[in-house]
């Protein structure tokens, strides 16, 4: 799983699983770009990935905004001249606000079809010719265990991660005659900021959960749903990205995998 | 990456099961090959042994739960555990399968009782071990035709289909005892289950516009591949090796296609 020389962009890199994803490449030597919406926490993160020995930049990045990631691409292009990994790991679990609401508000729907797949089509439409151009690629939409199966908790979210599982497949069948490889990852069970809020939801409109802190409910739900009785990390995921975007996984296109402790089975 | 693991590959000796036991011995296991042919399973078991790995050749049918103790017992005694078990021996059918265009009664029997009950025979005579060791990684190998039933391959279909809800069952299963269990679904290899395949699906044109096995298999994976290049047992070996490795820790119960995007749910 040599990915020496490789130039993998991470969106939503900055921090959270984007950045558990860039550190696991790191360990196989990718050249890191950290593209973030949050230019500060892209630079440090660049610059931690700098200092652990290998070429990294920081470009500022709004997924939904097709000109700001059309841009990135450029940049980064001008610094490596060739992108071989695009990781498509930027996503919203709604709009600003959404855990304080019981219901799936209409800027919820909105911002998690915005960012969750036109975000990952914006990326896909900007980085995909360079792909083609080079005869070689390997893309990595990230969706979630929520777009497995219709729950009642986050419909507008869960909506959003089944369609980019719905896409990959598209978009796979598409690129694949350029020797392009597309799959989804699955992420199941993950301590990270987006969780804490849907903890602070849970403990506020779930029965089961009410009054709970949030790594509480977090930790009930480990145990309720999670056969392996764990938690994932972002270093779960980046161990299944660094594999789907390497020599391996050759013949592996169009597939979405989850890694959720059995939550799902598939 | 597999260094010190101990590994038995059923079938292990040709095909699928050969490549396999091939990349999970370059990446430092030692293998086990089980399988019907002892003569081919000792040739592998060479192969591997010229890897600079420890290998053994076990006679060993999955259909039998006797064979499958004996297989797991010979391992523990010679190596001291079962770090991985590649539940990966398959028939496409009864005896001489590829000369009939139908499934007959046969067909169904060997499919369920080697492609199905040969998975749960290995599970079952391996789990005391890896239970009590509260380790162990289990692959199972299906197929492509499990996700979506072949034409005329209708027995073979439904014993894949039946691998992956197996593989699914003791997922659930095995996983309070900290044990992974996945499943692979290759979709199209040259192997001689594939020349067989190439054989049967021609036989009712005359001999003179039939093509050679090998062609045949290749326009199928042109027409069917959006890759458009056919998968190799080395391909389901590393993602076997993947999945049996501690960076696959928090995989279990997933069915993964292998196929060049052939199917893709």
């Amino acid at each position: 799983m040599e990915l020496k020389d490789r130039v993998a962009i991470v969106t939503g890199g900055a921090t959270g699983i984007g950045r558990g994803i860039g550190e696991v490449l790191v360990r196989y030597r990718a050249a890191i770009v950290v593209a973030d919406l949050d230019a500060d926490t892209a630079e440090r993160t660049a610059s931690d990935f700098a200092a652990m020995g290998v070429p990294s930049m920081a470009v500022v990045a709004d997924v939904t905004k097709p000109d700001s990631i059309e841009k990135s691409v450029a940049d980064v292009l001008a610094r490596f001249g060739h992108i071989d990994i695009l990781v498509n790991n930027a996503g919203v679990a709604g709009a600003r606000g959404w855990h304080t609401s019981a219901d799936s508000r209409e800027e919820d729907w909105i911002a998690a079809f915005e960012v969750n797949v036109k975000g990952i089509a914006n990326a896909t439409n900007a980085v995909s010719p360079v792909m083609r151009t080079q005869r070689a690629g390997k893309i990595i939409n990230i969706a979630s265990i929520a777009g497995r199966e219709g729950r009642p908790a986050l419909p507008h979210y869960s909506a959003s991660k089944a369609a980019v599982i719905n896409y990959t497949q598209a978009v796979a069948d598409e690129l694949a005659p350029f020797n392009i490889n597309v799959n989804a990852v699955c992420p199941g069970l993950l301590w990270t900021p987006m969780w804490d809020q849907v903890g602070h939801r849970y403990a506020r409109f779930n029965p089961r959960y009410e009054g709970l802190p949030s790594r509480q409910v977090f930790d009930t739900m480990i145990q309720d749903v999670i056969p392996l009785k764990r938690e994932q990390t972002p270093e779960d995921i980046g161990n299944l990205i660094a594999f789907l975007v390497s020599e391996d996984a050759r013949n592996i296109t169009g597939q979405a995998i989850n890694v959720d402790g059995g939550a799902f089975l598939r | 990456m597999l260094s010190d693991r101990i590994a038995i590959v059923t079938g292990g000796a040709s095909g699928i099961g050969k490549g396999i036991a091939m990349v999970l011995a370059q990446r430092g296991a030692d293998v086990v090959i089980a399988d019907t042919s002892i003569e081919n399973a000792t040739d592998t078991a060479r192969a591997i042994e010229k890897l600079g790995r420890r290998s053994i050749a076990l006679e060993t049918d999955v259909t039998r739960r006797a064979s499958t103790d004996a297989m797991v017992s010979t391992t523990l005694s010679k190596f001291g555990k079962i770090d991985i078990l590649v539940n990966n021996a398959g028939v496409g059918g009864g005896r001489e399968w590829w000369t009939r265009s139908h499934s007959n009664g046969d067909d169904w029997d060997r499919a369920y009782m080697v492609n199905v009950m040969g998975i749960v025979h290995g599970i079952e005579s391996a789990q005391a071990h890896m239970k009590e060791r509260r380790a162990g990684k289990i692959i199972n190998i299906a197929s492509t035709a499990g996700r979506r039933s072949v034409v005329g391959f209708v027995h073979y279909s439904a014993s894949k289909a039946s691998a992956i809800n197996v593989s699914q069952a003791f997922a659930l299963r095995l996983a309070q005892f900290g044990i992974n269990v996945n499943c692979i679904c290759p979709g199209l290899l040259w192997t001689p289950l594939w020349e067989r395949i190439s054989e049967r699906r021609q036989s009712h044109l005359p001999p003179d516009q039939r093509l050679s096995p090998r062609e045949y298999f290749l326009a199928q994976v042109k027409q069917q591949v959006p890759l458009g290049r056919e998968q190799t047992p080395e391909d389901v070996g590393k993602l076997a090796a993947f999945l049996a490795s501690d960076l696959a820790r928090n995989i279990t119960g997933q069915s993964i296609n292998l196929n060049g995007g052939s199917v893709k749910s």
